[in-house]
């Protein structure tokens, strides 16, 4: 179906928290320049998935294999080294500092000047739209702002794997149909692969190439879109069993 | 921008540099002497209070290792000042790097109450050690020379400050260690080490704070566990970091100023009533947290930035 080689392999990852499986024996793989869409009912396991792929969790059982390395249990910031960017659904800006000082923090890792760190921030800020507000305290943003903030921050660390957690819940249309084109422009014009939690339908539908659908900790389905959308037992996860 | 400050730095230094040719009065001359340790103590506190958001309550048992150590070498082993003095930076260096490994992986109180233990635990141990003199402390042999305790504790405190300002505001280690105060889970998304970067500023804290103390004991000539190692010493860099502006390393060095002149006055004219200057020091931390809670410079630089228009995009100085 996809000949591009798998960026991120997720090899039966479970995860417990005392006796609760937050996770259970996930497998999926992401092929290079995919968008991948990561659903499921509240307390799924989505973020806790996201927190293992990204390193802030070892998973309990599995393993996860990125471009051909296993990177269970590795710290954020070795895994931000090799390339994997991750924004936070509860966003973390770095509240008493500029926009563009938050956006340099990242870009030192690539750009360990500091000259060349704000340059490259400066890139990344047009990129996002954030450009005009650069001297701002990252306090001061909207939230809207501080999401494009935390994508930008992303961003700035030139990942080949972007991990999006609810970039779009709890932006207003206009700001949301923005940040897709956003989602979509990092697509195309700078080929990441994109793994991404979202629970406004809409916009993961229309966004994703593929979709994974957590319920429960465990998957229970996975394909295209349309054939998500149809899926009688993701449509019973989501709106209940009928009499 | 980075060329003005350094133009004022370097007036600035000349300036203090003239004043034992101008300043006779050994009393003088010694309360300026002092008045500049405070500044090195309150802006070294700041490193790691202040830039990277972690409560030092121990940073007086840094001083106190730096005079002790400079003292027992030069009494014990016969070492000459200069390399007691080094010795005494270094010991209290590896200290923290000792005390910083275990408890800086974890967030919260802990480090704040490591550190208050540290300094109990070495004031006790100075009390009970033979070769530290137990209560008694030690003497050091006897140097009489205002000028050269002067310029010896200028000359500690002027490279302490330069250094710390290429590495805070102006190297990107600075903006690191902010990172990591604002929000370590988000910093440590971003490429950063959060564990090494504080160890790393926890040291850069405490060696200079040891070298500052080596310079103490052989100026003061006496040291005991209560002058070196007590409460008061971290308790005064902390008001006067605070007081003058946490995160920065002018509003430190503002507040030590402020403070220890205070300090003298009260001492000088109005010692029968003592007690009273730890009262007075208590109620400035308390007034200062709850009115001035970016510290007087703090407060200067958000009154200037709220006066300024935004700077250009070409502008690329500081604009903190």
């Amino acid at each position: 179906m996809n000949s591009k080689p798998t960026v991120l392999n997720i090899d039966s990852v479970t995860k417990d928290f005392g006796g609760l499986r937050a996770v259970d024996d996930v497998s999926f793989k992401i092929r290079q320049g995919e968008i991948v869409g990561l659903i499921g009912p509240n307390g799924a396991g989505k973020t806790t998935l996201f927190n293992i792929i990204s390193g802030y969790y070892p998973p309990t059982k599995g393993k996860i294999v990125f471009k051909g390395n296993n990177i269970s249990g590795l710290s954020p910031f070795k895994l931000a080294k090799l390339g994997i960017g991750r924004t936070f659904q509860i966003v973390k800006p770095f509240a008493g500092l500029t926009v563009l000082e938050n956006v340099m923090v990242a870009s030192l890792l690539r750009y360990p000047k500091k000259k060349e760190a704000e340059e490259h921030s400066w890139k990344i800020l047009e990129f996002t739209g954030l450009a005009d507000r650069a001297y701002m305290q990252a306090a001061g943003l909207t939230l809207a702002g501080r999401k494009r903030l935390e994508i930008s921050k992303a961003l700035a660390l030139e990942p080949s794997l972007l991990l999006l957690d609810e970039v779009v819940a709890g932006l207003n249309p206009a700001e949301a149909a923005k940040t897709v084109e956003l989602i979509f422009k990092l697509k195309e014009d700078e080929g990441i692969t994109i793994l991404i939690v979202e629970h406004i339908m809409r916009v993961i539908m229309s966004i994703s190439d593929r979709i994974v659908v957590l319920n429960y900790g465990r998957k229970i389905a996975e394909g295209k879109p349309e054939a998500i959308a149809q899926d009688p037992i993701v449509i019973q996860a989501y709106l209940g069993e009928e009499d | 921008m980075h060329r003005k400050i350094l133009i004022f730095g370097v007036i600035f230094v000349i300036a203090l540099a003239t004043i034992p040719l101008l300043v006779h009065d050994t009393f003088y001359l010694r309360v300026i002497t002092e008045a500049i340790m405070w500044i090195g103590l309150a802006i070294t506190w700041d490193v790691i209070a202040g830039y990277t958001g972690y409560l030092n309550f121990g940073h007086g048992a840094f001083f106190g290792i730096g005079a002790y150590t400079t003292a027992i070498l030069m009494m014990r082993a016969h070492w000459p000042f200069g390399l007691a003095l080094i010795a005494g930076g270094l010991a209290s260096g590896l200290t923290a790097a000792f005390i910083g490994a275990p408890t800086l992986r974890l967030r919260g109180a802990y480090f704040a109450i490591a550190t208050w233990a540290l300094a109990r635990a070495l004031q006790q141990l100075a009390l009970v050690l033979n070769f530290t003199g137990g209560p008694d402390g030690m003497r050091l042999p006897p140097f009489l020379n205002p000028e050269f305790f002067f310029y010896a504790m200028l000359t500690v405190v002027v490279i302490t400050f330069a250094g710390l300002w290429i590495l805070l505001e102006f190297a990107p280690f600075g903006l690191k260690l902010k990172a990591i105060r604002e929000d370590e889970a988000g910093a440590m998304a971003l490429g950063l080490n959060p564990t090494s970067l504080k160890i790393q500023s926890f040291v850069l804290s405490a060696l200079p704070t040891g070298i500052i103390g080596g310079v103490y004991a052989y100026w003061i000539t006496y040291i005991d566990p209560a002058s070196v190692l007590g409460d008061l010493v971290t308790d005064q860099a902390v008001v006067m970091a605070v007081f003058g502006g946490l995160g920065t390393l002018v509003g430190p060095a503002i507040g030590a100023v402020l403070l220890f002149a205070f300090k003298t006055y009260f001492w000088a004219y109005l010692s029968d009533y003592q007690v009273l200057y730890l009262i007075i020091l208590g109620a400035v931390i308390a007034l200062s947290v709850v009115f001035l809670p970016d510290g007087l410079w703090g407060t200067i630089l958000k009154y200037k930035s709220s006066k300024s228009p935004m700077p250009l995009r070409n502008d690329t100085g500081e604009t903190k």
